[in-house]
């Protein structure tokens, strides 16, 4: 996704002249691409100053009291939302890979993963579909980082338990089972070393594999 | 990391206050701007920094890093409300009082900060300028710009990035500040 960079919509977003459905994309883009974020982070910052020229104007007494109400009244619940940036940036990233049924699965799986969110938006990556092995394959595809720090694998429907392996010429190392979440069945993958072949088994039968490149 | 953007950033009242504490009039004249009624403005305010704040990205920048997006999130939040009430004739008389830059002694927000625009904006080329005027003193859309300059769509877009990036290199970023 990261080849699809936001463009001059990196200035147009912080005017509000986006449509609710660009807007989205870039907030969601910025959250996964750094140099977009930084773009656009210079475009808040003109933006910020265009509006040294607006006339001044002074809050009331009310507001203040008011935005302190809200914020005493609602539950400190750090981990609820904090991670909700980088869970909507995974499901953005599964959307385009037309993972749509996955993406809400995902948020929530995510947002008990921080480690997982915070390696997943800091990354650049890539994606990769798993080619069928079996008469009765499971559709899944594959993020990772170009950098080889991470990989996560998605499965639609698995059908029973999934046990992922990495595959080379000399041996294959078990990568371990993919976990249910919902109508789908994820693995997050912090390899010490670049993993180029992985293949997806289920009941000890091949059914799914992909090639990795970076 | 700045003491305030990390309170913000961990969800701290103490972050949301001391963040309307300084920045919550130009937060307010950037709705005001947008939408004239004072309480829907102010609505605007609060809905914005306290979405924001309940949800906060994993904020990295500095302090004015986080003022420019809040700002952005406020304007944001005005525009979503004027289009959705419809509010087609605040927006025209919005229009109406067009580049509160071209009238130099009226008050600013930050009058140095608005002579400093008033010299950056004067030394973009005019098709630039008028558009990027139009769009944020103007509030209105690449649409409305487009018919009212008679230009392409695509132009408009590029002449509104073009203007913001020499913006950005004049107004705030190190290597390009003359002042």
């Amino acid at each position: 996704m990261t080849e699809h960079h936001v463009g001059e919509d990196a200035e147009l977003y912080p005017l509000g002249l986006l449509d609710d459905d660009a807007a989205r994309n870039v907030e969601l883009h910025i959250a996964l691409c750094s140099a977009c974020a930084q773009r656009v982070a210079q475009a808040q910052a003109v933006a910020a100053s265009l509006a040294a020229a607006l006339p001044p104007a002074t809050p009331s007494p009310a507001l203040e009291r008011r935005l302190r109400e809200s914020a005493r009244s609602q539950p400190s619940a750090k981990s609820r939302a904090s991670l909700f940036p980088f869970a909507l940036a995974a499901a953005f990233a599964l959307a385009l890979l037309g993972l749509g049924w996955q993406t809400l699965v995902l948020r929530e799986r995510l947002q008990s993963d921080d480690v997982a969110l915070v390696t997943m938006v800091h990354s650049h990556f890539n994606h990769v579909s798993m080619a069928p092995e079996s008469a009765n394959p499971v559709a899944a595809k594959i993020l990772y980082a170009r950098d080889g720090s991470w990989i996560y694998i998605i499965a639609d429907k698995p059908g029973g338990a999934l046990h992922a392996f990495a595959r080379t010429s000399a041996a294959t190392t078990d990568l371990g089972v993919l976990a249910r979440s919902g109508e789908a069945a994820t693995l997050l993958l912090h390899p010490r070393e670049r993993i180029r072949s992985i293949v997806l088994q289920r009941a000890g039968t091949n059914v799914a594999s992909a090639k990795l490149t970076y | 990391m700045d003491e305030l953007v990390e309170a913000f950033a961990e969800r701290r009242p103490l972050g949301l206050e001391q963040a309307y504490a300084l920045w919550s009039p130009l937060f307010l004249s950037v709705a005001r701007h947008i939408i004239s009624d004072r309480a829907d403005a102010e609505d605007c305010v609060h809905d914005a920094l306290l979405r924001v704040w309940r949800a906060p990205n994993r904020f990295s920048g500095n302090r004015e890093m986080l003022k420019a997006y809040l700002a952005t999130c406020v304007r944001n939040e005005a525009l979503t409300t004027l289009r959705r009430e419809s509010r087609h004739d605040a927006r025209a008389l919005k229009a109406a009082r067009l580049a509160p830059v071209s009238a130099v002694d009226a008050p600013s927000v930050d009058p140095v900060e608005t002579q400093r625009l008033q010299g950056a904006l004067a030394r973009l080329p005019e098709e630039q300028r008028i558009a990027l005027m139009l769009a944020y003193y103007g509030n209105k859309t690449q649409v409305e710009i487009a018919k009212e300059v008679d230009a392409p769509l695509g132009t408009i877009k590029s002449r509104i990035s073009m203007a913001m990036r020499k913006l950005h290199t004049e107004l705030v970023s190190p290597e390009g500040s003359r002042w």
